[in-house]
């Protein structure tokens, strides 16, 4: 029998195991969705609240020095001999910022919750690329974060899977060092993920307090294993002692119905302040469980939640 | 209940119970287990970060199931036991004595010794099977009730429930008690019938628990082979009983139509029975009422038990019909099936004789010494085969022939003389020389008071009877006198001619030609009127019209009968004292005919109820054992089990908490 919680399934090798190409195809039809507009950099296919190139037409405005003459109304100026500039919608791209817990408490779970991070990130930066949007991925454990910023269109898609398999979870978390350092490296606005468990001994507010002032769509996808919603369905029984293998840190338990029904009593608060906390500073959180299916999860789940289009 | 080894089990408890306790007192021993976060079970969980060794003990019920299988399992190794009887393996037969002195109402409570002994037996099985189905095997038993005759109540089985059935099966008799029947019963049963052990000649000995007041006849005739005898005595030393030992009947020669009665009775008792009441009934009325005075019993310098004895006589009665005659005595005791006799009166009947193709005066001069009824003394050897060619022989009851020989004999009764009767089985093969006399059968009716010592007789016919044939007198050479029975026809053939022998001159010749003509003449009848003892049959022969034949017994049920070819009819063994009533129908006659036949215990032996306190078989002695006998039935079967129980439960328990 298998160690409880410890994963079994092999980790991915080849970007077929993070997407394959039916979740791709599906995946085409969709976008990211922000619920603020925010401007970019470059023109991209989202409207912007600057009036700019595009083809739909938003106002006139009277012609001033230095104008570009293409957007003149030839039409309007011949009836009533003023000039006056079209003005269209600019499209421009979107910042789409994915964040990856990679510490070692992340490596556990039956599926692993980080195989299933680096499956939903994969899945989420090819929606971002095929939709010009502009896609920078960091994986954040306890001292360092790596970065893998800004990468635009499909083609890109290779490199982002790769970057993700390279990743592995190990060492301590720093959540709340990370999302200093990411909050302030930041280039432009957009959306951006955390994939997380937030499992955090440190305590997230920190963290999420650098997220919540900086003009981004925040979402928190808090993803856990069906052994941490749900423990005792899962084999967890005796008397136990329980090793964290993030810090060595030692719970002694005794299994019992009384136990069990406490430690859920606990998931649910642990879990309802954390979205309470996440409502007051306009946070999206969302709890995952990583036994879900990935096509359903992002087709049916996140589009409800928002994040997709 | 014992404890075999208490000290082994109080030091397991010792050594077992105070660190169980002490495991509890202890933090568990914990499997390790990697989990992504401990955050959420340290705040669940009380006990976490506590570094003590020992906590608060908690009573659960975990601990307290624990305890109690420890606690078992001492009381397993303490070897607890009940007292009991218990034989592991081997083989027991119970012999219930039913004879009749077991009838004594002499028990506690005013059951019978029988009932006693069937608790008593009831018991030994309840203590042999005390165990249960966790005891070791404990052997097969066998029951055989006993009286004059054995009887296997129950074959060797170990079923507790189908013993204790046959022990109530077991009726009371009133036979006379003999062990031989029963021994030889039971080792026929204990011999090794196993074809693969056949060079081990006989099974284990048996173990025999003999239940009886062992007032038993043939005890001195035995000796035990190998096996153990228990004696169970029941009943009292000191009874009380006046038994009736004989009663007979008698027509006096000269007034055949009366009747005396002759009466022997025992006194059992230590002491004087000063005034006894015997009282004579004829069909049911009280005809004479005598008073006798009893002496004590004594023993002898042989150290035997005498009872004291008195006779009396009812002097003679005019009773020329058939009767019931009963003899009560009228002072209770313990055993009151000794206490009746009944005697069936056959009616006075006179008989007719006929003496054929008469040679001498001899046996006409025999003849008419007798009370006979008609008589012919003179009929020719023409006139009989006239007879029999007219079938016409019931005109007289028995024919002498004196050496005429008819030219066909198939029914009637004869007795011949000299010439050989043409009837299969006498088997003539020459003349002999001069015999004497070899040998006679004197317990047949005919040679009764009959001395034929000094016979001699100078010639006669050799014969060589069928097996059938009956050997009165055995002479020198060849037998004497046959007498052979084939169907209605009945023959007392004498091979010699009276006046070729001293016959005429001995004295028994009158009592010899009573006896022959009284034997022939009521044959058939005469079986009614003599008195039967328990165990013995009672036969008689009925007419060929005879339809519907039953048997009344004593307790008032009724057994149909079917009849031989020769119309006999036979119910036996009887089996308890008193009237038993053949009846049949006969056609064109409403009533039904009945026929009454008395068994009477009348015994010497079984009227003497005291209780023995020992017996000895051969060189054998057993003590009697009034009550109970100890012996061990071990208790940690039980115990094993209950410990295992106790565990299984804790398991169960166990996982049933530690599941959702």
């Amino acid at each position: 029998m298998a160690e409880f919680g410890v994963s079994t399934e092999s980790p991915p090798e080849r970007i077929d195991d993070l997407i394959d190409s039916t979740l791709m195809a599906k995946l085409d039809q969709v976008d990211v969705l922000s619920r603020k507009i925010f401007a970019g950099k470059l023109q991209g296919e989202r409207r912007s609240k600057k009036r700019g190139v595009s083809v739909e037409f938003a106002d006139y405005r009277h012609y001033t020095h230095g104008d570009d003459l293409r957007f003149v109304d030839w039409n309007i100026y011949a009836r009533l001999d003023r000039l006056f500039l079209k003005m269209f919608l600019e499209e421009e791209d979107l910042s789409l910022i994915l964040a990856i817990d990679s510490s070692a408490s992340m490596n556990w779970g039956n599926p692993n919750k980080f195989h299933f991070c680096q499956r939903l990130a994969m899945a989420l930066s090819y929606v971002g690329l095929v939709n010009h949007n502009r896609v920078s991925l960091f994986s954040f454990r306890h001292d360092d974060v790596e970065a893998l910023p800004s990468l635009r269109g499909r083609r890109r898609t290779r490199e982002v899977g790769d970057w993700l398999l390279d990743q592995q979870a190990e060492g301590r978390g720093g959540f709340t060092e990370a999302m200093k350092r990411i909050a302030l490296g930041r280039q432009g606005r957009g959306v951006m993920v955390i994939l997380s468990d937030f499992l955090l001994k440190e305590g997230y507010e920190k963290g999420l307090r650098y997220l919540s002032g900086g003009g981004y769509d925040t979402f928190c996808l808090q993803v856990l294993s069906p052994e941490e919603i749900d423990p005792g369905k899962h084999g967890l029984t005796g008397d136990l002692k329980l090793t964290d293998i993030e810090d060595e840190d030692v719970a002694e338990v005794t299994v019992s119905a009384a136990l069990l029904k406490r430690y859920k009593e606990n998931l649910d608060a642990y879990c309802g302040t954390l979205r309470d906390y996440c409502v007051r500073r306009d946070i999206t959180h969302s709890t995952i469980d990583t036994s879900v299916d990935m096509s359903v999860l992002l087709m049916d789940y996140l589009r409800k939640r928002g994040l997709l289009k | 209940m014992t404890w075999l080894t208490p000290l082994s089990g109080l030091v397991l408890a010792g050594a077992v119970i105070p660190p169980l306790v002490l495991l509890y007192f202890l933090r568990l021993r914990r499997k390790p287990a990697s989990i992504a976060s401990t955050l959420l079970w340290q705040r669940s969980v009380e006990d976490l970060t506590a570094n003590a060794p020992f906590q608060r003990l908690r009573f659960g019920m975990l601990l307290l199931l624990q305890l109690m299988a420890l606690l078992m399992l001492a009381v397993a190794i303490m070897q607890p036991r009940l007292e009991g009887e218990r034989r592991a393996g081997g083989r027991t037969v119970l012999l219930i004595d039913n004879s009749a002195s077991m009838s004594a109402r002499d028990a506690e409570d005013g059951d019978t010794r029988l009932e006693e002994a069937r608790t008593r037996a009831r018991d030994l099985i309840e203590r042999l099977y005390a165990g249960g189905w966790m005891a070791d095997a404990p052997g097969e038993t066998m029951i055989i009730a006993f009286s004059d005759r054995a009887e296997v109540i129950s074959r060797f089985t170990d079923s507790r429930t189908n013993l204790l059935d046959a022990i109530d099966r077991i009726r009371p008799t009133d036979g006379e008690s003999s062990l031989t029947e029963a021994l030889q019963l039971a080792r026929a049963y204990t011999t090794n019938v196993n074809p693969d052990q056949q060079d081990r000649p006989m099974a284990d000995p048996a173990t025999i628990e003999l239940f009886s007041d062992g007032r038993i006849q043939d005890l001195n005739e035995h000796v035990l082979r190998g096996e153990t005898m228990n004696f169970h005595a029941v009943g009292s030393t000191e009874p009380n009983n006046v038994a009736l030992t004989a009663v007979s009947i008698d027509r006096p020669y000269d007034k055949p139509t009366s009747v005396e009665v002759f009466v022997s009775l025992f006194n059992h008792n230590s002491t004087e029975v000063s005034s006894c009441e015997v009282q004579l009934s004829v069909n049911g009325t009280a005809v004479g009422i005598q008073d006798v005075t009893l002496p004590p019993a004594e023993v002898d310098e042989n150290g035997v038990r005498r009872a004291g004895r008195s006779n009396l006589v009812f002097l003679p009665f005019d009773q020329p019909r058939g009767a019931i005659i009963e003899v009560a005595v009228l002072r209770p005791d313990d055993l009151p099936n000794d206490n009746i006799a009944n005697v069936v009166l056959p009616p006075a009947r006179q008989l007719s004789v006929a003496l054929v193709d008469k040679k001498s005066r001899v046996l006409e001069l025999a003849l008419q010494g007798l009370s006979l009824r008609t008589s012919d003394f003179n009929m020719t050897g023409d006139e009989l085969e006239q007879r029999i060619a007219e079938d016409r022989l019931d005109e007289f009851d028995v024919y002498v022939l004196d050496g005429f020989v008819p030219s066909e004999m198939t029914q009637g009764r004869f007795v011949t003389f000299g010439e050989t009767p043409p009837i299969e089985g006498l088997n003539p093969y020459g003349e002999s020389e001069p015999q004497v006399v070899l040998a006679t059968k004197t317990e047949h009716p005919v040679m009764r008071y009959v001395s034929l010592d000094s016979l001699y007789v100078e010639a006669s016919t050799l014969l060589k009877p069928a097996r059938d044939a009956t050997i009165l007198v055995e002479g020198s050479e060849a037998p004497l006198m046959v007498e052979i029975r084939r169907g209605s026809l009945a023959v007392v053939h004498v091979a010699f001619d009276p006046l070729e022998s001293n016959f005429p001159l001995l004295r028994s010749l009158p009592t010899w030609v009573y006896n022959v003509v009284d034997y022939l003449g009521h044959l058939g009848e005469g079986v009614a009127s003599t008195v039967i003892r328990p165990g013995q049959a009672i036969t008689t022969r009925v007419p060929s019209t005879a339809e519907d034949i039953r048997i009344e017994l004593p307790d008032g049920s009724t057994v149909p009968l079917t009849p031989a070819e020769t119309f006999d009819v036979s119910w036996g063994p009887s089996r308890r004292a008193g009237l038993h009533t053949i009846s049949w129908k006969e056609p064109d006659v409403d009533d039904r005919v009945e026929r009454a036949f008395a068994v009477n215990l009348l015994s010497t032996v079984e009227g003497d109820i005291a209780t023995r306190e020992s017996i000895t078989i051969g060189e054998a002695q057993a003590q009697g054992d009034f009550g109970e006998r100890a012996a061990y039935t071990p208790l940690w079967p039980w115990a094993i089990g209950v410990c295992l129980a106790l565990m299984m439960t804790e398991w169960w328990l166990y996982h049933r908490r530690a599941r959702i």
